[in-house]
């Protein structure tokens, strides 16, 4: 009788509720007197290269699945171009969306939405969303606006942001520089620490980078799946960074400014280029303290 | 043991800003004794308008100028006929970057002067993402390259080294540790011994970009120059000391470009297919001077 009942829900329930959404069908298909113009394309892999050429790495670096290109038309004006990249997780979408977060306005649309000059971003969920015209003007960029709106109400559930996010002290730094990554090729585009992956980056640990308010230094924040893990990435660090730290993890370097590294739990925390050694102590300790 | 470079090799070596230019390639490489590369700029105030549109007159002045200066003859004429015969078969490189192509302008003259000094029309093509399954390119014996000068969101900047990622079937090859090794593509089979001319236009640079894919009309200025020569590590290396100069003077203080163009000095350290020191570069600048930053 119990496979009877499972059965009939599994009839009557919508097939959608089982199958994925596909990403084509979060789109409008039309806004404001603007239309699609073309049918959705779709890149997967590196399939994005032909769209976006070596930019299409940064993509690539955060686990990118596949990329939904739309434009819309409308007559006499500007053409609306729409791009979706599904990133496969929240985390990766959230990851990439930080690559170029902190340049525009904030708008609440989506997670983390924003516009700048025509080009309105947000991410949620899996998907990081762009929507653009090349030219503003007061129609077209409604409708940028609306057609991000639509899409994010397409979009059934938010992403959760990664932990480590909720660790920084939110009083004490510049919310708009956060930078979340798990490779070292995205914290050098950031801030170039070293030629080789001295810190042990790879896709199961959590980076963070972000400028303080008080003195503009940085703080490079790595979380690792284990203690293993941390404390090696930890002498890999002193070694190649700091050598001449005399394994104190705190160093004054060439440009008269002072770096610290400490570890906590399964926590690496750097301060780069603090003004004094005192600062960089301080600082290290603020950071330390929220993870107790 | 590997070596390792980190931030401090540069802070020790040369200060923050330039963390940039080297980084990836052996930091004390020893000069050679090598003869300076030629490079021209020249400007001229009337060669875009307000939107940014080429005057084609103008260009062909342009050219036709820096064509008797890089190769110290009387006329153009006689400049090109040093570097392409009638009986060349030539590929002109150009770029279709939506946003900041290679102007229709530029090509078209480029054109005209290898029709005039006797290329046959079936022996010249123009292409970009095609010039592997272009019958010209294929079998071409002269390249040009052609194309825009602008901030690059994974090789840093993107001139005539990048321009030929094209030519390589695998491009997502040389994508590894920001395009490093771009300069490998001007020893490929289908390139090697076979470029003419390189011609770096910096008539609206991109100095600055913000992300993955966006063009912005903020960090686009008119600089109205162009930058010529036979070496496409040398003009790369002058258009990037162009391009910091803007951002120094735009954001008031010397932000890197991220990421770290260090394909370019890997371009003569690493694959030895031109000079990318300042130091060893004959840079000749003609025609308007103001706002020049170089």
């Amino acid at each position: 009788m119990y496979q009877i009942i499972v059965f009939f829900i599994l009839i009557i329930l919508p097939n959608r509720m089982f199958s994925q959404i596909k990403t084509s069908e979060l789109l409008p298909e039309n806004m404001n007197g603007w239309e699609m113009s073309d049918t959705a394309r779709l890149y997967s892999g590196e399939e994005i290269f032909d769209y976006m050429d070596g930019a299409g790495e940064i993509y690539r670096t955060y686990n990118f699945q596949n990329l939904t290109v739309q434009r819309y038309a409308c007559p006499s004006q500007e053409e609306i171009l729409v791009e979706i990249f599904d990133m496969g997780s929240a985390r990766n979408a959230y990851g990439v969306s930080t690559y170029m977060h902190g340049r525009g306005t904030g708008v609440s649309i989506g997670q983390n939405g924003e516009y700048k000059l025509g080009l309105l971003t947000f991410w949620k969920d899996k998907y990081f969303v762009c929507v653009q015209i090349e030219k503003e003007n007061t129609e077209a960029s409604r409708t940028v606006f609306d057609i991000g709106k639509s899409i994010s109400n397409a979009i059934p559930s938010k992403g959760a942001i990664p932990e480590i996010i909720g660790l920084l002290p939110k009083n004490k730094i510049e919310e708009k520089s956060i930078r979340y990554f798990f490779r070292y090729e995205i914290l050098n585009i950031h801030y170039f620490v070293a030629d080789k992956n001295i810190l042990n980056l790879n896709d199961s640990t959590d980076g963070v980078l972000v400028k303080l308010k008080n003195d503009k230094s940085t703080i490079l924040f790595i979380g690792y799946p284990d203690k293993e893990q941390t404390d090696s990435a930890y002498d890999s660090f002193i070694a190649h960074y700091m050598p001449d730290s005399k394994g104190k993890g705190i160093v004054e370097t060439e440009n008269k400014k002072w770096t610290a590294c400490v570890k906590e739990q399964n926590y690496l925390l750097i301060n780069f280029d603090s003004p004094t050694k005192e600062q960089a102590v301080i600082t290290i300790d603020t950071f330390k303290r929220r993870l107790q | 043991m590997t070596h390792i470079i980190t931030r401090r090799d540069f802070l020790r070596k040369t200060g923050a800003a330039t963390i940039i230019a080297a980084a990836g390639v052996p930091l004390f490489a020893q000069e050679g004794a090598q003869k300076k590369s030629k490079v021209i700029l020249i400007r001229h105030q009337n060669i875009v308008d307000k939107d940014g549109r080429v005057d084609q007159k103008v260009f062909e002045q342009m050219l036709d100028e820096v064509m008797v200066k890089l190769f110290d003859s009387k006329t153009h004429e006689a400049a090109w006929k040093q570097i392409i015969k009638p009986t060349d078969i030539v590929g002109i490189k150009s770029n279709k970057w939506k946003y900041l192509p290679t102007p229709a302008e530029v090509e078209n003259t480029l054109k005209a002067r290898l029709r005039s000094v006797g290329v046959q029309e079936e022996n010249i093509s123009i292409d970009d993402q095609g010039v592997l399954r272009n019958p010209v390119f294929l079998k071409a014996t002269a390249l040009i390259n052609a194309r825009p000068m602008r901030a690059h969101h994974w090789a840093g900047v993107s001139g005539c080294l990048k321009n030929y990622i094209m030519f390589t079937p695998e491009p997502s090859d040389l994508h590894p540790d920001s395009c490093v090794d771009l300069g490998s593509l001007y020893n490929l089979p289908i390139v090697k011994g076979k470029t003419r001319l390189n011609v770096l236009l910096m008539l609206t640079p991109q100095f600055n970009c913000l992300g993955p894919h966006h063009f912005d009309k903020e960090f686009v200025w008119q600089y109205k120059g162009l930058l010529v020569g036979t070496d496409p590590v040398a003009l790369d290396s002058v258009g990037l000391k162009i391009i910091e100069a803007k951002r120094r003077q735009y954001f008031k203080e010397d932000l890197p470009i991220r990421p770290s163009p260090k394909h370019i000095a890997a371009a003569e350290q690493k694959h030895g297919v031109g000079v990318a020191d300042m130091k060893k570069i004959e840079l000749i600048k003609l025609g308007w001077n103001e706002g020049v930053l170089i």
